[in-house]
Parts: C-alpha cells; structure tokens; sequence
C-alpha cells in the first residue's frame, strides 16, 4: 500500500494556486478574460500579465495528464489521427486531450486561445505543434517570437536587438489587438520585480542542496518547486509568497539536518548525491522516484528543472530593462544554450554540489534534451572521472516506460557508485539486504 | 588465518538460477555446482529447490552453512544472510576463477555488463548494452527458438558455420525480421546462428572498447557457457584492431554465484571478528 503524501505548507499554497488558475480559466469566457496559448521554455508569463490575459501550457497539461494516467488514451486518439509513434508524446497527449473535448487536468474544461504565443527555444518541434493547433483553431491570431540559439555560447547585442524588435513589431501588438489594452512598460516593470524576487528566491532554494544532507531532491521534488515559476505565476505576487513559504521550510530542514521528503516518507539516509540530465518519465513518476528512494539516492542538481530560464548565473528579469531582459531570459533558457556550454553547466553542479554520479534519462522523443546527451556524459566522465549512467524512458507515453529494464541500468549505477565509496574508503563491503 | 566453514552462493540470473557450495577459508574450493532454468516458475522456489538439492547431495543442514548469499534477481531467496550486488560479485568469481583477469564481461540473458576490476576484484568501472534486447543472451535463445534448436545446442551448431550471415545489430526486432528472410532465401542454420552471435559479439566488443577495457579480458555469465559466442568474439577480435586477450573457464556461468559465496565468506569472518570483539 501507497504511503500518504506529507503535505507542507508549501504544497498546500501551490496547489491553491493551480486550482485557481484552471478555475479561472474554465471561467474566462464569463469574465472575459483573453486566454493565450505558450510554452514553459522561453515563456512571457510577465507580457501576458501585463495585459490581464490568462496563459496556458499545453506541456504542463500533457504532463499532468501523464501523472493522472491519462496520456496513454490520448496519444492512441493522437496517432489515430495521423501522428507518428516518434513524434514528441506532449504533442500527442495534448492533442488527443483536444481531440476528447480539452478537459483539463483538474477536470475542468479548458477555454480555446485567443492567441497562439509561439516563443520556442531550442525545440524546433514547438513550431510543428502550433502549425498542429493553428489547424484546431482556425482565425485564431499567432504571435511568433523567434529566440536565436545560443550557437556561439554568447548572446550578442544583435541576438538581443532582434528579439526586443520582434517583442516590439510581433509579439506587443498582437497582444494590444487581443487584449484590447495599450501596452504599459511602467505595469511590465512593476510585474518584473516580483519576477527577480522570485527568481532570487529559486536560486537559493535549489542552493540548499549544497548541505549534506540535502533536504531536498532537486529533480523529483524539484518539478513541483518549479510548478508556479513555470505555470503563468512568475511576475505574480503568489510565486513570491510560495517561494518565501518554501524556502523557509527548506531552512528549517537544513536547521534540523533533515534530508527530502519523498513519496515513501523522509529519505533517512543520504548515500549517494546525484546530477541528472534529462526530463523525468511523468507516467510512473512515483515509481521511478521509488528506484532512487530505495537506494538512498538524492538528486542535488538537474537540469531539467532549468527548463524554464536558467538563473544559476546571475540572470534576473530586469524592471529597468523590461524588454531586454525577457529576450536575454528566452535566449538563457537550458534547452537554447549550446553543448558546451551545457556540459559546463553540469560540471559546476557536479563539482559544487558535490555529485557522486551523473545521470542521464534520455527522452527518444524529445530532441531538444537528447541531442548531445550521449557526447555530454563521455565528456563529463572524462573530465571529472565519476560514474555515469544512462537509461531510457518517456514523458508522457507509458509504453516507453520498461520498468524492469530502468531497474536493471540504475542498480548497475549504483553498484558502481557505492564501489567508488568503498574503493574511498566511504563505505564498507557489505551485504545490501 | 581463517578458519574453514561452507558458504553458499545463489544467482538468480533472467534465465537461470545458479548456486554453489564453496569449502571458503583462505585458500577456498568449490564443492559443487548446479544451475536450473527457471522455466516460468518462481525463481524464489527455484532457488530454494536448488540450495535444498546441493545440502542434501553434500550430506549437509542448512545450519551448516555459514552464510549463503544471493546475487542478481535473488533478493526474494529465502534463507539468505545477505545479498550482493552482481556487478560485485561477478567480479569476484571472475577473478576467483581467471586470477589476473583486469575486466570481467557478465553475459547474461537480460543484457551484457563489462566490468573493469582492480586490485580484490574491486569494480573500477563498466559499461553495459542499451535498452534493445539485441544485446542480450535471450535473443539468442529466441532465435533459436524460432529455428527450432535447444538453448543447450546453438554453441556446437555455431561452429559448423562456413559462411555467416549476419543480421541487424542495433534492434532485435529488425533482427528477427531478418532472421526470417535468411530462412526463406535458404541460408543454413548454423550460418544464421553464426550470424546471431558474430552480431551480439559485435555488441560486446563495442562495451569493450568504450569501457577501455585492459585484458585478460574474463567471459562470465550463462553466454560463456555457449562455445559458439566464444569463439565469435575471438574471430571478431582477430579482425579488429583491439588487441584484447580473452580468456574464459568451464565454470563461468557459475562466476556470480561464486562471487557471492566469497563475499559471504568474507562477511561472516568479519561478523565474527566483530561478535568477538563484543564478547
């Protein structure tokens, strides 16, 4: 039998928070709200709000769909009507979700768009699936930001110039002629500063993981932490607030030397810290969390949880430099940064949050995650000589997700990193039962 | 100097459970061996089954042994004083049974493991085949399945292979596809068994090289036991440019179980060292 959940006061508010957000949406029809449809990875929460429009993530509603095991239907009604097995499963699941009659993953029916914001970033497949929903809404106007990748490691001043004059030609307009409001920089800027507070607070959240024992898991639990940053409240009054709450706990966890919370219960023993690359399989969330629970495996650092802006560098949305910095966040983004410079960024987390491991769950299906993952482990492993392991799996689509396969991969990794403990003189040679 | 008891070792492989009985002190000797395919039955029982066949032909209770120690799927076997990770323990057994071996290759039905030890049989590193069953020791047996041999004769019908055909390497699907092509254009069993293994060879010498394998390269696991994959990865080797020495022994489908024995063993001797120290 499933172990209850702990639910911390944090929890509690993020939770509020969701179930606000689709009640309102299943309600802007009523209140006439303008609902825009977006992406997590590139997103301008700040913008929609700064014209009293509501946003949707059709990557979040797919992978909610795939906690509440719903996605496998929906991708069936998906490749029923036409799309490939190799195609990406949020594409799918959201698709087939439409095809059902677009309830959302509270139940509630979600509100077509008004507008099709497309900022894609790093993931070409972004472009396909709104061609995909320009189809199932026809006349519904589309903004298309186009954020330039990171191609030489650097954003220039020209990447920089031509996203603000996009912002300011494309994406403003359409959301002035949607909305029926005059753009405000002085509410932008305003909505911004909470966005920093926010982003400030994030960093330190995901720094904790610094302490031995980490209090957190920064991937399992991490995907929940980034749950209001990502879903439409950055620039909001309420993320500053959950992340104020949370990060509190957290300290307080620290202050008593406690490690995360997980599903099963508190993890009592740390035995080994890793760093993973890749998004989670959401299908079998709890079960895979389990494989690393049971070993005593904390996840310290992940990049997927980076998805929606990387502030690990300093980055923060700027109210005095309101466009600028939204195209400086969109060309930031994990998924828009080059090869190198993500290996880079796996080895500061390796090396600062002291990682024993490095693992990679590589996504078939998602291109913009797996494209390079293999050439980044044989770097990582020769530079900084740690274990590295390797499994696959999906998001959304359940037939992808080989329990016994995914076990049989981490145990070896594990032996492995419990070897490295041994030969370390960390660990003695004993029986594991 | 170690005092001389019996430990027990038992491998519950994907395919077999393996177990031994090891005389264990510091020079320890094997006193007996069986292996049992699992058959769609529960490999616990099958397990149990086994231990209870190797005391009762060895004149011996269960309180006589020492410690008995599981390895691979055998955290289920009932009895056990503890179990061990396989990696570790087929590093143990392969060293016990090939001392000097440097890396040790687990060839098992679920996937192929390379395994670069140090000093003690100490795991250094590994690398192991990808998702796709086309790595592994059970796509062999499905193949041969399909060709209407026995797991038990595919190594000797290898061997009569004059010119094999080899099929997909990267998916045991498109493999299979192939397989039943090569049947309908007329190629011989053997050269298509042949085929099968030069591919899952192929494979292992892939791991081999990634892992930057240093030889005596020791081939363990239930796909040692299979003279035909043997030979395979000799030829291969014989045309690649890795030089690596291969080296095996009759007993290497037993090199997990082993391992646990000798793990067990070297528990209990330092359980009892620390009993005493209470004492």
């Amino acid at each position: 039998m499933q172990k209850e959940v702990i639910k911390e006061k944090s929890m509690v508010l993020q939770k509020e928070m969701l179930a606000k957000l689709f009640k309102d949406l299943s309600q802007a029809h009523e209140t006439g709200k303008k609902v825009v449809y977006t992406f997590v990875p590139g997103n301008l929460s700040e913008l929609i709000h700064a014209f009293d429009m509501l946003p949707v993530y059709p990557e979040i509603n797919a992978l909610q769909s795939g906690m509440r095991k719903k996605s496998g239907d929906f991708i069936r009604d998906a490749e029923k009507a036409g799309h490939l097995e190799d195609v990406c499963t949020y594409v799918k699941c959201d698709i087939g979700m439409m095809l059902n009659g677009n309830i959302g993953p509270t139940g509630e029916k979600l509100p077509p768009p008004d507008l099709l914001l497309l900022s894609y970033t790093g993931c070409f497949t972004f472009m396909k699936w709104f061609e995909n929903l320009e189809r199932y809404y026809p006349g519904v106007p589309i903004a298309m930001l186009h954020t330039p990748y990171q191609e030489g490691g650097k954003i220039t001043k020209e990447m920089r110039d031509y996203m603000v004059e996009q912002l300011k030609q494309e994406v403003i307009p359409k959301m002035e002629m949607v909305s029926g409001k005059k753009f405000d920089e002085s509410k932008l800027a305003g909505i911004l500063e909470n966005s920093a507070r926010a982003e400030d607070l994030i960093v330190k959240i995901f720094e904790t993981t610094k302490n031995k024992p980490s209090p957190i898991d920064a991937y399992f639990a991490g995907v929940y932490y980034i749950g209001p940053i990502n879903t439409g409240f950055r620039g909001r009054p309420e993320a500053v607030t959950y992340y104020e709450t949370l990060y509190e706990e957290i300290q307080e966890r620290v202050r008593l030397g406690l490690g995360p919370i997980t599903p099963e219960g508190e993890m009592e023993e740390e035995r080994f810290r890793l760093v993973v690359e890749g998004p989670p399989n959401w299908t079998s969330f709890r079960e895979f969390w389990k494989l690393f629970y049971d070993m005593g495996a904390v996840v310290v650092a992940s990049t997927y949880t980076k998805v929606g802006g990387v502030y690990d560098y300093g980055f923060r949305h700027d109210p005095k430099r309101p466009l600028e910095s939204l195209a400086e966040y969109c060309m930031n983004c994990y998924t828009n940064l080059n090869l190198p410079q993500r290996i880079d960024l796996l080895e500061k987390y390796i090396t600062e949050f002291q990682a024993d491991g490095f693992l990679v769950n590589s996504i078939k299906s998602c291109n913009s995650f797996s494209a390079g993952q293999l050439l980044m482990m044989r770097q990582l492993e020769e530079r900084l000589g740690i274990p590295v392991g390797f499994i696959e799996s999906d998001l959304v689509d359940p037939r992808y997700f080989s329990y016994s396969n995914i076990k049989n991969r981490l145990d070896s990794f594990f032996q492995m990193l419990g070897q490295r403990k041994i030969i370390r003189g960390q660990m003695e040679m004993e029986a594991v039962v | 100097m170690t005092d001389q008891f019996y430990t027990m070792g038992v491998d519950v492989g994907g395919s077999y459970v393996k177990a031994v009985l090891v005389d264990y002190s510091d020079h320890p000797q094997i006193i007996d061996k069986h292996t049992e395919k699992i058959r769609k039955r529960n490999p616990a029982d099958v397990a149990e089954e086994l231990v209870n066949y190797i005391l009762q032909q060895n004149g011996l209770r269960y309180e006589d042994i020492a410690y008995l120690a599981s390895t691979g799927e055998g955290e289920m076997v009932n009895r056990k004083k503890g179990h061990f990770y396989s990696m570790t323990t087929h590093s143990k057994g392969g060293e016990f049974l090939c001392p000097g071996a440097k890396t040790v290759v687990d060839m098992g039905a679920l996937y192929v493991r390379a395994i670069k030890i140090g000093e003690r049989a100490r795991v250094l590193d590994y690398k192991m085949t990808g998702q796709c069953a086309s790595g592994s020791g059970q796509f062999i047996e499905n193949i041969s399945r399909y060709l209407g041999l026995s797991i038990e004769e595919v190594g000797d019908v290898s061997l009569q292979s004059g010119n094999p055909e080899v099929p997909s390497g990267i998916c045991a699907v498109l493999a299979e596809t192939d397989v039943i092509n090569m049947v309908s254009r007329g190629i011989t069993t053997p050269d298509i068994i042949k085929g099968i293994h030069l591919s899952v060879g192929g494979r292992i010498i892939k791991l081999l090289s990634a892992l930057k394998a240093e030889s005596p390269v020791m081939l363990a696991g239930g796909l040692a036991a299979n003279k035909g994959m043997v030979q395979a990865i000799g030829e291969l080797l014989k045309e690649s440019k890795y030089g690596y020495e291969i080296v095996t022994h009759p007993d290497a489908i037993y090199s997990g179980a082993i391992g646990a024995a000798l793990w067990g063993g070297y528990r209990h001797v330092k359980l009892s060292k620390e009993k005493m120290a209470l004492a």
